[in-house]
């Protein structure tokens, strides 16, 4: 036979395989778009932020200059300055109170830019277009939280009423401005009263800005350059980087635990279902050899045959894994906070080609052995499960009181036990994702609620809620403004605990640079900080630390410490270590203990708990009725501060699911092979009376024996993977965690939990069962 | 539904037509034959003439295209598959030419399992079981593997098994057909002796020796059509 003529006689039977063909084809797609997407969140996770910031240009240093003292042209020539590689602006920035709603928005950042791109700061737009008339409005980040493309914000403090329309939404990797305005918006919306001054910003690229030390030397460069009291102020990339890895590095370890597990289980199923084909064509290769065909043309003739179906899936997978990967990505940048992510080329090309060269690998094996077998031995070895497995477990099967038909089911995989193996892991894959997920989840509320304090500080009375600025610039709110904040929240049924918070920097020997303190002027227990080790502080003299501070003085709690609160030296003893996720060390005590922070400059907001049953909305209206509206001061909803927890755990939702179906996918494969080996049993059984109820229980036992020990295995390895993902992410984010946030696995939970192994087996095992239970005995007794 | 013939016929098969393919000639057409209780019938004809169709049409395996098949004084043609599992597990024993059991089962879970699928109590069917193998003369073999066997000895066990739920009708498609002269010969003579006790058989087979040995009746098929029907002297 010539080797075309081989070809032709595997092409001919994949066509008489249809199914097989399918299965092959979609497996391959869902690995392939798996592994894809795998790829490309690895890649998206790996030091997201230098990335982006190469791709945009990011701005080294971002310097605001007072208009007045320097015109467009002194700016324009600071481009020519020794150590300066690009420069962009002056573009001119205004900094507005908005509202939306009615609602306080917060202050806002803009820049006047007549386009997102330039040689610094290469703004990635997100959504919608880019401001190019009066009251259009490009924000910052993506849409969300009530604002959306079309979302009206309103201008306040000016003359006259300003409506800014959000016609898009973009990312500035150094976070230049909240949001951007065409330039000739930018002058409407700056303030004409005294105190404003007009300013622009000068975007900067230095040949050396690797550290805080070459920033400083680049922005005073810049400053000397200008006449004097020109910068009012510069930010860095390093703070930039600081902000988006403190917060979204978090996310890189489990992604990455998502990756590899959906990565590990594509090449179980796929090395299943390729070897699993060529051996169910092992009848047909005996056949085709007796009537002359040689050893190589069978191996050529089944790596073709599986060759087909694989490289469609791979390529209907590359492309479904580009699909798929354009939301998740989106969620991805949005929590690294780097505009945008692609799919690498390199992902594109490496997921098809790794699971063809695997599908090769496994095939190859079978393929090999075939072409080796004689043709007696491969019609042989292609009709049934080798003589002698299972057997006892059939005979213990047969003993057990259970209904007939789940005791063959239960002792079925001992046929197979290579097979039944490959299915457990990937049973046991697929459900330690899910259980993973589920605990991740928790994990996560926990330490949302923990940082962002949502469960016990409902309110927030903070400064800038008002028209700004009531007091003038740089004044803090007076004594009597104070007061009517204490007599408004007191004067509320629905006020349980109120405390002030005050703010400032302090310095402790041993931590290089400043501590940043909150000091409480009175009961702060109640404020449901996450607790890693030691107690809330109670006493004065005592003080709460974040991790950061511990790792960086070499303190640990119990430990007393020398502050400097800038007016007094105190010694304070660390009673506990706070769950915040920062680099910057921070330090908690009252107002007692901390002598000098107490004052109405560093006077900083006020935490509100509110009465169970108190409508928070409600109570913001009533609180801001009370302070009338020439108040500095403004009731608002606790900060949504979880917005890259929420991302989180959507993503670990969606990464949990394409494992889970990608494992269901591999189970019925696995009984889809199996009842294509047994279907002349499965005719016999019908012949000898099995119902088709029975018939259908039977095949999910097949799988649900496996299942409980996959579910016995996940069950651990999902706590494991949860406390160690924990940790990791803990790591990168610089903080310890407390125990609750991986005690999230109460028994009954987790039995509970264990059950998606079974969930999984049985969505896998349900089609091909009913397949089997609707066949006709007839036709079943003559399949072979 | 429960449909007692007028004759009290054990099998009756009224116009019964089986097509597989549209448009292909039928596998059989228009039959119509009945069977008594107690009766052997030899179904004889060539390959391919329709003789397993027939038998599977009768055992509810299969439906007919037109045509209604009554056993056991019910109509089957148009069961459920459920209703025709229960029907089956009742009141119909099947003996396969190539024996049909279960490899990784014993002798005894073999002979046990239409009994354990029809829902009969543990110790009954355990107790019929072995009268059953005992009966065949292979109680020794009750915990051996049927690969051991042989293939007279494989087919006692499918015999065992047909009858473990004492069905009105056993049927027997080609039962010697695997089996040397000897071995048949045994089998032959076990089915006969069954017949004596009662039971209604219907044999397919294309052996006009085993016919005309064992069967009261002959029906010959032929292209799918009865082309006569001879009753032994």
């Amino acid at each position: 036979m010539s080797w075309t003529g081989a070809i032709r006689t595997a092409t001919g039977g994949m066509r008489r395989h249809k199914v097989q063909a399918v299965v092959i084809g979609t497996v391959l797609l869902i690995s392939t778009a798996s592994a894809t997407l795998g790829f490309a969140l690895l890649a998206a996770g790996d030091a997201p932020f230098q990335h982006a910031f190469a791709a945009q240009h990011g701005a080294d240093v971002t310097v605001t200059v007072n208009d007045a003292r320097a015109g467009s042209a002194v700016l324009a020539a600071t481009r020519g300055l020794p150590g300066v590689t690009a420069a962009a602006g002056p573009f001119q920035q205004a900094t507005v109170q908005a509202e939306q709603d009615g609602q306080p928005f917060g202050q806002l950042v803009l820049a006047g830019r007549a386009s997102p791109g330039g040689p610094v700061d290469d703004v990635v737009l997100n959504a919608g277009h880019w401001p190019d008339g009066p009251g259009q409005l490009v924000l910052g980040g993506s849409a969300g939280d009530g604002t959306q493309v079309g979302s009206r914000l309103t201008v306040t403090g000016l003359p006259g009423t300003a409506v800014l329309t959000v016609v898009g939404f973009a990312n500035s990797i150094t976070s230049s401005a909240d949001g951007w305005v065409t330039p000739a918006e930018i002058g409407q919306l700056r303030p004409s009263g005294a105190g404003a001054p007009a300013s622009s910003q000068m975007l900067y690229q230095f040949a050396s800005a690797g550290s805080f030390t070459q920033i400083r030397g680049d922005a005073a460069a810049v400053s000397h350059a200008l006449p004097a009291g020109a910068v009012t102020g510069f930010s860095s990339w390093l703070t930039a980087e600081d902000q988006s890895t403190g917060n979204s590095a978090i996310m890189e370890p489990f992604v990455v635990a998502f990756a590899l597990i959906g990565l590990a289980m594509a090449v179980l199923i796929v090395g299943n279902v390729i070897s699993g084909a060529v051996v169910a064509q092992y009848h047909r290769i005996g056949v085709l050899k007796s009537l002359g065909l040689s050893p190589a043309q069978v191996v050529v003739a089944y790596l073709s045959r599986v060759g087909w179906p694989a490289v469609a899936g791979c390529l209907a997978g590359v492309v479904a894994g580009n699909v798929l990967a354009v939301p998740v990505l989106h969620q991805s940048s949005d929590a690294y906070q780097v505009g945008s992510q692609q799919v690498p080329l390199w992902a594109s090309l490496a997921a098809p080609a790794g699971m063809l060269v695997l599908t090769a690998l496994a095939a190859l094996g079978p393929a090999l052995r075939a072409g080796r077998l004689s043709a007696a031995e491969a019609i042989a070895a292609g009709r049934a499960p080798r003589s002698g497995r299972g057997y006892a477990a059939h005979r213990l099967a047969a003993r057990l009181r259970l209904p007939r038909a789940v005791g063959l089911g239960l002792a079925a995989p001992f046929a197979r036990p290579a097979r039944t193996v490959v299915t457990l892991a990937a049973v046991a894959f697929g459900a330690t994702a899910v259980i993973f997920a589920f605990g991740l989840n928790s994990s996560l509320s926990r330490a949302a609620a923990s940082q962002t304090q949502s469960g016990t500080v409902q309110v927030l009375v903070e400064q800038g809620g008002g028209p700004v600025p009531v007091n003038g610039p740089g004044q803090p709110p007076t004594a009597a403004q104070n007061a009517a904040v204490t007599t408004a929240l007191a004067a509320q049924a629905g006020t349980a605990h109120e405390v002030a918070m005050y703010e400032n920097e302090v310095n402790v020997p041993g931590i290089a640079g400043s501590v940043h303190a909150e000091a409480f002027g009175g009961d702060s227990s109640w404020t449901g900080y996450g607790i890693i080790a030691g107690r809330w502080y109670g006493a004065p003299g005592e003080v709460d630390v974040n991790t950061a501070f511990l790792n960086q003085s070499g303190l640990t709690v119990g430990d007393v410490a020398a502050v400097n609160t800038g007016t007094a030296q105190v010694s304070v003893r660390i009673v506990g270590e706070v769950f915040h996720p920062s680099k910057q060390p921070v330090l908690y005590g009252s107002t007692r203990t901390l002598p000098g922070l107490g004052t109405a400059a560093n006077l900083w907001q006020y935490d509100v708990g509110l009465r169970p049953g108190t409508s928070t909305d409600g109570y913001i209206q009533a609180v801001n009725n009370a302070l009338g509206g020439h108040s500095p001061w403004a009731a608002t909803r606790q900060h949504d501060g979880g917005k890259f927890y929420t991302i989180a755990t959507g993503l670990v939702g969606l990464l949990a699911l394409m494992v889970a179906v990608a494992a269901g996918l591999g189970v019925l494969n696995t009984v889809l092979m199996t009842t294509r080996d047994r279907v002349h049993d499965l005719g016999v059984f019908k012949a000898l009376g099995m119902r088709p109820r029975q018939l259908l229980t039977m095949v999910v036992c097949w799988i649900a024996g496996p299942a409980v020990v996959a579910a016995a295995i996940a069950a651990p390895a999902a706590v494991v993977l949860n406390d160690a993902t924990l940790r990791a992410m803990a790591g990168t984010a610089h903080t310890g965690i407390p125990a609750s946030f991986t005690q999230v696995f109460p028994p009954g939970r987790l039995a509970l939990l264990s059950l998606a192994a079974l969930a999984i087996a049985v969505a896998g095992a349900l089609a091909p069962a009913s397949w089997a239970a609707r066949a006709r005995a007839a036709t079943a007794l003559r399949a072979e | 539904m429960r449909e007692q013939t007028m004759s009290g016929d054990v099998i009756r098969l009224d116009g019964v037509t089986k097509s597989y393919q549209a448009g292909a000639p039928p596998a059989l057409a228009e039959v119509s034959m009945s069977v008594a209780p107690g009766e052997v019938v030899a179904v004889m004809g060539p390959s391919g003439s329709g003789k397993s169709t027939m038998l599977n049409l009768i055992a509810g395996l299969d439906r007919p295209t037109t045509g209604t098949v009554t056993v056991a004084g019910r109509r089957i043609d148009h069961l459920s598959e459920t209703a025709l599992a229960a029907f089956r597990a009742r009141h119909v024993g099947i003996i396969f030419q190539f024996f049909n059991l279960l490899d990784d089962l014993t002798v005894a879970d073999n002979v046990l399992l239409p009994a354990q699928l029809a829902g009969a109590s543990r110790r009954q069917a355990r107790a019929r079981a072995d009268e059953l193998l005992t009966r065949m003369g292979i109680e020794r073999l009750r915990d051996a593997y049927p690969a051991r066997l042989s293939g007279g000895q494989r087919q006692r066990v499918a015999i065992a098994r047909a009858l473990v739920n004492s069905p009105e009708l056993l049927l027997a498609d080609e039962p010697t057909g695997a089996l040397d002269t000897a071995a048949g010969h045994e089998i032959g003579r076990l089915l006969r002796e069954l017949n004596t006790a009662g039971q209604t058989l219907v044999l397919v087979t294309h052996d006009p020796a085993l016919a005309q040995a064992y069967a009261a009746r002959t029906v010959r098929i032929v292209d799918g059509r009865v082309a006569e029907a001879a009753v032994r002297a």
